[in-house]
């Protein structure tokens, strides 16, 4: 038989089942929210790692001089000391037609045994698993991309100009790989048989290695790939060019860092939201119990029992919360996790959390609601009989503060109205913590937005620095006259730049394997690219010898200064610039800017001849620059030009914007959690403020309040605390907004966002908090107005 | 049984402090039937919370039952009143969501003052005393007042405690109620117990032993 008191904590609940049903709803949210994000960040975290590094990623890429590697050279590599194996991957660079006039770039790599990939493997998807010589198998992230399908025939155009027609045979997963969606390119692979290696003109000859030893210290990369060099060297192959991917670390893993890191700054948030909220949530029980906690007082109750016995409906309370929110969480999760893994093309095998998910889940959602009840638990419990059957038990009386004495001289409001805002004001304590639970909430929330639109506002801002609408690349340099007759004839070409373009490498001892840089050169007086400054100027006439950096080469470089030198490598000499500015770009490359004449001078390039084309057309809009592009792609091919890429900007932004997806779905998914964690909350609170208002209400009747205006009141006291939680909370988003722009800036661009306080998140938290307020004000307002008088005196 | 001397009860309120009760001298013996009367404000009920514990004298000395109260912790001043005092309220304080025979055993419950399967039938016969065990699964809401009230006495008789008080007992009930009331507590005095009832009725008050009148917190 349960002892009477237990019964009592059980009836507790049972008799009120709204009350209990909104307590355990309030915790199971948090629960939920907590443990959805804990699951997909656990299983994320795991399956994108071991996706990646089953791949057996190389840990360097050796470009060689010349067309294929033989198989007896890829043997002698294997065998070299500090080489744990090697594989020959050429690579053909080329175009995939999509439609009339209109190419999408293709990568394809040359596998010359589909049953023993060694390195940078990948799995059969889909079809076959081995392309006959006039096939391909695509890249299962870009099929979408060459909008075809398994069986189609495509057209494929190399970078020497010969195009041919090749069946997809099938699809394969390449975890190693960035989505082709995400890149706005295909990848494919095809067999060394393959008829697009007849001449091979187009073809790089790669050779991939994976070291033995640290995997993962690049340096050591470094070492065993240039002691291969010297060895190849000495065979005769010469190696051009060495490329050492950041080892570990998947091409997307800045978009998984900054993805887990919003991920894990709203789970923080969706947690202290959660406890914030049951605290307020047993506060608001506890307020109503303490009378009776005082008649059990003066029945022998000890301040013990009385604690075991609130601190045991808690624990009721929370063990519901957890029956309901680690399912919800764990289904929520998983499928959050598959999502964000196919947006990073990537494959979840186990969608099984690690068991410490439970348990903390477990813990935090006993431990929590236990530790915040003890602040009210112990106060009810210890409260003397005497205060507790004194009629506002444990309030100090209205009048004692300086600011009640305040509003008690507002005059100019109606008296209810001022009834409903000295009562909310008294309620001190209930105050500070419904407005606390808005505020962490609608801070969340507002900020979640607000990076939001700091990301589509970069995206923009770099948009329009960019003030071309169509891109042309050529494989090989073309004499300016013959490309700029050619553009002339399209009737939509406004304005053509062919701006000097060459490659070099940073060449600090200090940073390791001399990066890669681009060199651009546009004319002085260009008005087509105006990169917004970080520091310095732009480039001007007159200037000879200096160079603008973006910030992306600033970052691979710490000691890089505006008015310092870059030292840089090209064509195998070092020259030092003077770097005058330092501009922002969205794309992550890195880039050095210089006067046209300071390259040339660098590289011995002819100044008659250009590899690219900067082009303005009549139109700017999609439909404008794509057909454009096609007219174009028509006149170039018409006068011999060959073409490796064209691209509209709209399609480069869209690339870039795609690559924001699974930041910007994170951050909506943090907003629309915390909405409803946050707008349960409101709900709550402000549903528990008015039953505990039941007696006052019954007062108000009894002087002939109509159910109306009481209704009202109630309804005015839900705004109020509505209006100034949304206050706190832009208050609370500012700062949260300031760090989450500069993290996820500075792992995804390298540099912070500006910072951007978005008007319509403002407005939208407003008109949620108003509506929410309204709801959970009324409803029960209208409730207690109903109960007739008798009935709330007495309502204990 | 219970000895006030020279006990002072002061009040700290917003207007000022409030002298609620003046240096009372009284002395109760064991099976007295105690009337308390005096107009609202008096310091009736200040009087009576400060015998049963609830509220602490200012200055003075109060014995009860041979323990010096005021020199108990919380939680054994908790236990005393549980084992020691019954008190019985105005508006019954009955806890809503426990039955009637739940409320009976819950000072059982708190102090262990019975093995935990003589309660129920310890509860059963305190309301048959009150002629309310045929109430006894029912919540209180579904009582009367004077049916809630007599729920009230069972309870307070519940361990069985050789004092017990009462604030207003009848202020909510009508006469008959009322009369029936003070009937059982002359009852429980002949029993040997000690009763201290503050009250208005003064028709009731006749049945009593003895009557201390307040005014303005002195006994008059």
């Amino acid at each position: 038989m349960i002892a009477p008191r237990w019964r009592k904590a059980l009836r507790d609940l049972s008799e009120r089942p709204l009350r209990t049903a909104l307590a355990v709803g309030a915790m199971a949210a948090g629960v939920f929210g907590v443990g959805m994000i804990l699951t997909s960040w656990s299983i994320l975290t795991r399956e994108l790692k071991t996706t990646y590094s089953d791949t057996r990623p190389a840990s360097a890429i050796l470009v060689l001089d010349g067309s294929d590697v033989s198989d007896a050279l890829v043997d002698a590599v294997r065998h070299m000391p500090g080489v744990r194996d090697a594989e020959a991957r050429p690579v053909i660079g080329g175009r995939l037609r999509v439609g009339p006039d209109q190419w999408v770039p293709l990568t394809l790599f040359v596998v010359h045994d589909f049953r023993d990939v060694r390195l940078d493997r990948f799995t059969a998807d889909a079809g076959a698993n081995a392309p006959a010589k006039d096939e391909v198998l695509i890249e299962r992230s870009s099929l979408s991309v060459a909008r075809s399908a398994i069986g189609d025939r495509v057209i494929v155009r190399t970078s020497d100009g010969n195009e041919r027609a090749l069946r997809i045979a099938g699809t394969v997963h390449a975890a190693g790989l960035a989505p082709g969606w995400m890149e706005h390119g295909v990848t494919g692979f095809v067999s060394a048989r393959s008829v697009l290696r007849t001449g091979a003109r187009a073809e790089s000859a790669q050779l991939r290695i994976l070291v033995a030893g640290d995997r993962l210290d690049e340096r050591h990369i470094r070492e065993v790939a240039s002691r291969v060099s010297d060895s190849l060297a000495a065979s005769g192959r010469k190696v051009t060019r060495v490329e050492v991917p950041t080892p570990g670390r998947h091409p997307h893993a800045a978009q998984m860092d900054t993805f887990l890191l919003l991920l894990g700054t709203f789970g923080a948030l969706t947690f202290a939201l959660s406890a914030v909220l049951v605290a307020n949530m047993i506060h608001a029980l506890l307020t109503e119990q303490v009378r009776q906690a005082g008649v059990m007082k003066t029945l022998g109750a000890s301040t013990r029992q009385i604690a075991a016995l609130y601190l045991g409906q808690v624990l009721l309370l929370a063990l519901a919360a957890l029956a309901i929110g680690i399912p919800l969480g764990l289904m929520a999760g998983r499928a959050y996790a598959a999502f964000c893994a196919s947006m990073l093309n990537a494959t979840i095998r186990d969608a099984t959390p690690p068991f410490w998910i439970f348990a903390s889940e477990a813990a935090a959602g006993i431990l929590i609601p236990l530790l915040v009840a003890l602040g009210p638990v112990v106060h009810a419990s210890r409260i003397s009989i005497h205060e507790a059957f004194s009629n506002d038990a444990g309030r100090r009386p209205f009048g004692t503060r300086a600011f009640d004495r305040w509003l008690a001289r507002r005059a100019w409001l109606s008296r209810p109205l001022m009834l409903s805002l000295r009562a909310t004001f008294h309620r001190r304590g209930r105050l500070v913590l419904t407005v606390a639970t808005l505020a962490v909430g609608g801070g969340a929330f507002i900020a979640a937005l607000n990076v939001s639109a700091a990301w589509t506002r970069t995206l923009a801002a770099d948009a329009a620095a960019r003030r071309f609408d169509v891109q042309a690349v050529f494989p090989r340099p073309y004499p300016i006259g013959d490309v700029a007759r050619a553009l002339g004839s399209v009737p939509d070409v406004v304005h053509a730049e062919y701006w000097t373009e060459a490659g070099a490498s940073m060449a600090n001892p200090a940073v390791v394997g001399e990066p890669r840089v681009s060199l651009t050169g546009p004319p002085l007086d260009s008005k087509l690219l105006v990169l917004p400054l970080i520091a310095g100027r732009w480039l001007k006439p007159g200037d000879r010898d200096v160079a603008v950096i973006n910030q992306s080469v600033a970052s691979r470089d710490p000691s890089l200064r505006v008015g310092g030198d870059i030292p840089l490598r090209v064509n195998g000499t070092v020259v030092r610039w003077r770097i005058v500015g330092l501009v922002k770009e969205l794309a992550p490359h890195a880039a050095v800017y210089a006067p046209s004449q300071t390259i040339l001078r660098a590289t011995g390039q002819s100044p008659d001849r250009t590899r690219s084309a900067r082009i303005v057309t009549r139109r700017h809009d999609v439909a404008g620059q794509v057909a454009a592009s096609k007219a174009i792609e028509r006149a170039l091919e018409s006068s011999g030009i060959d073409v490796s890429g064209i691209q509209a900007l709209s399609d480069a932004r869209k690339s870039f914007s795609d690559h924001l997806v699974i930041i910007k779905s994170a951050l909506m998914f943090a907003a629309l959690l915390v909405v409803l964690v946050g707008g349960l909350g409101l709900t709550t609170t402000l549903t528990l403020n008015v039953f505990e208002r039941t007696r006052e209400i019954g007062i108000l009747s009894a002087i002939g309040a109509t159910p109306r205006t009481i209704a009202g009141d109630v309804l005015f006291e839900g705004l109020v605390i509505a209006g100034l939680s949304w206050v706190a909370a832009v208050l609370v988003a500012i700062p949260i907004t300031f760090a989450l722009d500069a993290a996820t800036g500075q792992m995804f661009i390298q540099s912070p966002l500006d910072f951007f306080l978005s008007p319509a998140a403002v407005a939208a938290w407003l008109l949620l908090v108003l509506v929410l307020a309204a709801l959970s004000s009324f409803i029960p307002a209208r409730r207690s107005a109903r109960l007739a008088v008798r009935e709330a005196l007495a309502y204990e | 049984m219970i000895s006030l001397q020279g006990l002072s009860k002061t009040y700290d309120t917003p207007a000022g402090a409030f002298l609620a009760l003046r240096n009372i001298d009284l002395q109760i013996d064991a099976g007295d039937f105690v009337a308390i009367v005096g107009r609202s404000g008096s310091g009736k009920s200040t009087l009576l919370n400060m015998v049963g514990g609830i509220d602490h004298p200012s200055s003075g000395s109060l014995t009860v039952g041979g323990a010096a109260i005021q020199s108990l912790t919380h939680n054994q001043l908790a236990l005393w009143r549980g084992r020691t005092v019954g008190f019985i309220f105005q508006f019954f304080q009955l806890l809503p969501t426990l039955t009637v025979a739940e409320n009976v055993m819950l000072p059982m419950d708190f102090c262990g003052t019975r093995p935990a399967r003589e309660r129920h039938p310890r509860a059963m016969e305190l309301l048959e005393r009150v002629a309310l065990a045929d109430q006894a699964n029912k919540l209180p809401s579904a009582l009367s007042g004077g049916q809630q009230q007599r729920v009230a006495i069972a309870r307070a008789l519940a361990n069985d405690p050789p004092i017990i008080l009462a604030d207003e007992p009848t202020g909510n009930l009508d006469t008959e109620s009322s009369v029936a009331m003070f009937a059982l507590f002359a009852e429980l005095a002949a029993e040997g117990k000690t009763l201290l009832v503050v009250t208005h009725d003064r028709e009731a008050a006749q049945s009593v032993s003895r009557t201390v009148t307040i005014v303005d917190g002195c006994v008059a």
